[in-house]
């Protein structure tokens, strides 16, 4: 048997632990906390979370999500995209004409796939979106994927760090639309569930479905 | 069909102000659905719902300047713990403001919501009838008469309760029509409030253990959810049914269990906290009494005025019953038909 050595909590306040709450106590705090409706502000005001049930095994979500170029299917508009010189770094264009640069860095045992992507410049990739693909059989005893997205609001989402690098002089900034996160968000994960489920319930190949264009 | 007027309300508090120094120690320090108010009153041992009702109906007669023979055929009461166990108090309660109301009905479910509930039924009465009018009475006496005892007043919910008594009178008339009324009844959750004695005797058995008032542990998070869900839903049917926008809302009226269904309730009806006036830190937990004793307050405090629209809402037990409604208030210039 094991415990936890006290001294190693010692002096961390704000912990909330049944040796300091009994039951009471932690009822009359999680009684507080629990409200009917929340300000969409203050649950998707500085993290975006959303998550879906996709019926498509994990490895084929994990497949098709991995590769970069599945953007130009599931995303509402990022078209487009060619290699750069950098590796595995690719560039198209997002909203018709702002250049967004992307890579994907996935890890296929943990069934992770991040999309670090960035408008107007490759340098520095803040837009991340933190993907988890978990086998659905684990979690809801059910086939299939639970896809878990989160974004967090990166300072630059609020102040464009490179305004010199925008041709577009009245273009809106992506931070912008931060508050319609959750709804563009959504969209796009409802895209990707579509896409997937479409594909696996006929047999197709699960793509991205690609062709050369001039 | 008649249209239905809420006219007026009335209340009478027992006198015996009851601090938290009577309670456990430590009691006005607890949050969450135990909160305790500031203040709270209890009935005296021989302080009887009858007497209370006779109290708040002789204020409420006088200030309608009501006829008792002529302006009371009907009587509504619900006490929450009721003089004696066979009889309601109606009778006595028509006998001591001196009127001969056609019906009298002692009303025993529907709780927290019951003000509600008996607008309902005395509203469909007199649309049905040519009655002219209806007295509606609410007692809670169970702060005093359960939870000052010895032992029961320990109990982390002891606190909250406090006694009161509320009373309505309603007509028909355009004054201040009653637009809409909702309710429901979940029997679903009718056994998750129950009276029990530690010692596992029924109430009416003898026993050493006096009786309390107890939710079933392992609801409590389900009560708690299905009560922050259902007042909102039902004050939103009662908006719908009478062709308001819940943020036409100018006054809301509750039952007021505690502090966080307060909060819960008027945050997902997008009120303002003026808009949602209740007497909770110096009242507590007024059951069925809190929505007429709490409107009384309410004009007193100048929340409505005329035109204005008023929602009463709520839910009893452990959710048992839903009840809302919905008024116009001093819509029409007089009374048009008492």
């Amino acid at each position: 048997m094991r415990i936890a050595d006290p001294a190693g909590l010692a002096g961390i306040p704000g912990l909330v632990r049944c040796e300091e709450f009994n039951r009471e106590a932690l009822g009359e705090r999680i009684t507080e906390m629990t409200h009917t409706v929340y300000p969409h502000d203050q649950v998707y005001g500085q993290f975006c979370t959303i998550q879906a049930h996709i019926d498509c095994p994990p490895d084929e979500v994990f497949a098709y999500m991995a590769s970069p170029y599945s953007l130009l299917e599931w995303s509402y508009s990022v078209r487009d995209l060619r290699p750069t010189d950098t590796p595995e770094l690719l560039v198209g264009v997002d909203a018709a004409d702002t250049p967004i640069y992307c890579r994907t860095a996935s890890c296929r045992e943990a069934l992770t796939v991040d999309y670090h992507c960035a408008w107007d410049q490759g340098d520095e990739l803040w837009m991340v979106y933190l993907n988890r693909i978990v086998p659905a059989q684990t979690v809801l005893k059910r086939p299939g994927s639970v896809v878990i997205w989160t974004n967090c609001r990166h300072p630059y989402y609020d102040r464009n760090p490179f305004p010199s690098l925008n041709r577009v002089p009245k273009r809106a900034w992506v931070g912008e639309w931060w508050p319609l996160f959750y709804a563009g968000h959504s969209i796009e994960l409802a895209n990707l569930k579509a896409i997937l489920e479409h594909r696996h319930r006929a047999g197709l190949a699960m793509g991205p479905h690609l062709r050369d264009a001039p | 069909m008649r249209t239905v007027s809420l006219i007026g309300v009335a209340s009478y508090l027992p006198e015996n102000v009851v601090t938290n120094e009577f309670f456990a120690p430590g009691a006005a320090d607890r949050r969450g659905m135990f909160t305790a108010p500031t203040t709270r009153r209890h009935v005296r041992r021989d302080e009887s719902a009858a007497e209370m009702i006779e109290r708040a109906s002789r204020r409420l007669i006088a200030n309608l300047g009501l006829d008792t023979l002529r302006d009371i055929d009907i009587i509504f009461t619900n006490v929450t713990v009721p003089d004696q166990p066979f009889t309601g108090c109606g009778a006595e309660v028509a006998h001591r403001i001196g009127a001969r109301p056609r019906w009298v009905v002692d009303l025993h479910n529907s709780g927290c919501v019951s003000f509600i509930y008996m607008m309902e039924l005395a509203r469909v009465m007199m649309t049905a009838t040519d009655a002219r009018g209806a007295l509606l009475c609410n007692v809670q006496n169970a702060a005093g008469r359960v939870f000052s005892n010895a032992e029961v007043r320990l109990k982390s919910q002891a606190p909250v309760p406090g006694d009161g008594c509320g009373v309505g009178y309603l007509a028909p008339s355009n004054v201040s029509p009653i637009l809409s009324v909702a309710q429901q009844c979940h029997g679903e959750y009718a056994g998750d409030m129950s009276v029990s004695a530690e010692d596992g005797r029924r109430y009416w058995e003898p026993g050493p253990s006096p009786i309390s008032v107890a939710f079933s542990d392992e609801r409590v998070a389900s009560i708690i959810s299905r009560g922050n869900r259902i007042v909102p839903e039902v004050v939103r049917a009662a908006c719908d049914a009478a062709g308001a926008r819940t943020r036409d809302i100018k006054l809301l009226i509750t039952n007021q269990p505690n502090p966080i269904f307060l909060r819960n309730w008027r945050e997902a009806l997008e009120l303002s906290r003026e808009a949602h006036h209740d007497t909770f830190d110096r009242y507590g937990n007024l059951f069925g009494a809190a929505i007429p004793i709490n409107l009384e307050d309410a004009l007193a405090h100048d929340k409505l005025q005329p035109g204005d629209l008023l929602a009463l809402g709520g839910f009893s037990h452990a959710g048992d019953y839903t009840a809302a409604a919905v008024v116009r208030w001093r819509a029409g210039a007089g009374l048009a038909s008492t």
